[in-house]
């Protein structure tokens, strides 16, 4: 009995690990990136989104997404909007953020408009705390072209790894390019 | 290296698929293991008689609960009201059976959370949503769920399913992680530790929620209240939840929850709360209690894009305080939010509403300043923002206002 209890109990995981994914389909975003990693840090497959980190994701982790705007957030129900402002689309980052019942102790400590790569977003950066009392950063910069919401994070537990890799998140930022993707 | 980003796009049918045969794949594992657990049949512990914890396993579960309690209120998830809590633990007070030890301390405390859920750890701690307050109308609901969760703690539920599965702790353990899985709140979980977790998250099992219905009821009724009003916010539970599409990842907010509560009431076999009889509904009372909350709830929903419930809670908050700025500023920022053409006019006409009510709230200031930004009026934008700077020389988003000036003085001169 207990041999089939663990049968079922992993297809039960498997099965809700797949519906995970909020959103559903929407419709492709127009918009992909290319970035240069720097030496060191490796790439984790995802496909919904980019995802490198140095020695750990618990350490360190930078991710970057372009997302279609109509694609629906985890816990907000509003959504992107091709005509908004940087700070708009801010707003609904922090949002989302607050709204998330699994970042605790949120702190945002900056929110200001910001020019990525001669695009027009916003840099917003905040602390959190996890279950076990590690404080994490993050630095989150975003932006909207057409029907894209691009975003590039950094996150690294405050103490030691936020200085010692946010200089390596800041060469990404500055190789970031756009691409236009095909099949949109 | 260059990494060009993947495109998901082309398995994103295939995954749906896939997403949909586990989903329904879970559900009938749900369904069977739901039925597992309401196979019992017989409580292995007395119950409300008993002195407490004489038993090793209860101490060890009371110790534990206090422990997740404080890893828990240390993270600012409470809603700091001492005034509320005091009548909330008032009304925990007129529930309490006289059969309950009196070293049972039951106490009630308020979650900043807009999402709709109550739950209580074996210790007698019961905390409440601040979504769930909001969405009552009078003192009677509030009984209906405090009166629920009163069962939970004096019948000992956490004790007994513990009791029921300590030989298989593996088994609660991976079932919890696998459920938790489902709602993204894999941190919570640890916040709330496994006794919370199981209580707010997934509920007990089916009969143990059941006994809760039942006993609760008739503990609301003993102590005066109209049963009546459990159905009546049950029922706007779920009017809620089905019309706003609400997919909540709490107890108290799941469809199925809600539903089998109202069943589970419909099906008692002694209607002892269709009899008529005097009520206590102090729903004037409720609401000065509750005022500030009503508030700030609908700023949490407002966030979430929940934008109905959120003026139902400031309709709530204006019936107690009708001249307050915040709701006017509030009502305004759903209006703009929305971004309806219609909708622009009722922003304008709150926000210049919570002005005149104070005229140094710059928030308002500034969402004026947007609308007419937005519409091309720069030399009015231009205006409303030079205010904000005048009220806030040192706002935390006076780049972002500074930003608009100099694009509202380039508009005039363009």
């Amino acid at each position: 009995m207990k041999k089939y209890i663990w049968i079922i109990l992993f297809l039960f995981a498997a099965g809700c690990a797949a519906c995970t994914h909020t959103g559903g389909i929407s419709k492709p975003a127009s918009y992909s990136f290319t970035i240069d990693i720097p030496e060191g840090w490796r790439k984790i497959d995802n496909n919904r989104y980019l995802f490198v980190t140095k020695e750990s994701p618990f350490l360190q982790y930078i991710m970057v997404q372009n997302r279609p705007i109509d694609r629906s957030f985890r816990n907000t129900k509003k959504k992107m909007k091709r005509e908004m402002f940087p700070e708009e689309a801010a707003q609904i980052i922090i949002d989302e953020l607050i709204s998330d019942q699994n970042l605790v102790n949120l702190r945002i400590l900056d929110n200001t408009p910001a020019t990525i790569k001669g695009h027009a977003g916003f840099k917003i950066l905040y602390t959190y705390r996890d279950s076990e009392g590690e404080v994490y950063k993050t630095l989150y910069y975003g932006f909207i072209k057409e029907d894209t919401f691009f975003n590039l994070r950094f996150t690294a537990a405050d103490q030691v790894y936020f200085k010692r890799d946010v200089g390596d998140f800041r060469n990404i930022l500055n190789t970031f390019q756009i691409v236009e993707n095909e099949a949109a | 290296m260059v990494i060009q980003s993947t495109a998901p796009i082309n398995k994103a049918k295939t995954g749906t698929r896939r997403s949909n045969f586990f989903f329904c794949l879970s559900c009938l594992l749900c369904i069977a293991l739901a039925t597992a657990c309401s196979t019992y049949s017989k409580p292995d512990v007395s119950l409300v008689s008993d002195a407490l914890l004489t038993n090793e396993d209860e101490q060890m579960l009371w110790q534990k609960s206090e422990q997740e309690q404080l890893a828990f209120e240390n993270n600012g998830l409470i809603y700091p009201d001492p005034e509320l809590e005091d009548y909330l633990n008032q009304v925990v007070a007129k529930l309490r059976p006289q059969s309950v030890p009196e070293d049972l301390v039951i106490r009630v405390k308020v979650i900043k959370n807009a999402y709709l859920d109550a739950f209580t750890y074996p210790n007698g701690m019961i905390y409440i949503h601040t979504g769930l307050l909001a969405r009552m109308e009078n003192e009677d609901q509030l009984a209906a769920v405090l009166a629920h969760e009163l069962i939970h703690c004096t019948q000992r539920h956490a004790l007994r399913v513990f009791r029921r599965y300590r030989d298989q702790p593996a088994f609660l353990t991976a079932v919890q992680h696998a459920m938790l899985k489902t709602k993204g709140l894999q941190e919570m979980a640890r916040y709330l530790g496994a006794s919370g977790a199981m209580a707010a998250i997934s509920g007990y099992t089916r009969e143990l929620e059941a006994e809760a219905d039942l006993l609760g009821i008739e503990l609301m009724t003993a102590a005066g209240y109209n049963a009546k009003e459990a159905f009546a916010l049950f029922d706007y539970m779920i009017s809620e939840i089905e019309q706003e599409g609400l997919e909540e990842p709490f107890f108290f907010g799941s469809h199925p929850s809600v539903r089998q509560r109202v069943d589970n009431l419909q099906n008692l076999p002694d209607p002892v709360y269709l009899k008529e009889r005097p009520v206590i509904k102090n729903r004037k009372l409720y609401f000065a209690k509750l005022g500030q909350l009503f508030l700030d709830n609908a700023g949490l929903d407002i966030r979430l894009g929940r934008f109905q419930a959120a003026m139902r809670g400031i309709e709530k908050f204006l019936q107690i305080k009708p001249d307050d700025s915040r709701a006017f500023f509030l009502l305004g920022e759903i209006y703009r939010q929305q971004g309806q053409a219609i909708d622009t006019h009722m922003a304008l006409k709150n926000y210049n509403r919570a002005i005149s009510l104070d005229p140094d709230y710059v928030a308002p200031h500034k969402a004026i300043g947007l609308i007419h930004y937005k519409n091309g009026h720069h030399a009015l934008a231009k205006k409303f923002f030079e205010s904000c700077l005048q009220l806030s020389p040192n706002a935390p988003d006076k780049a972002y206002i500074q930003g608009y000036l100099r694009q509202c003085t380039l508009g005039e001169e363009g």
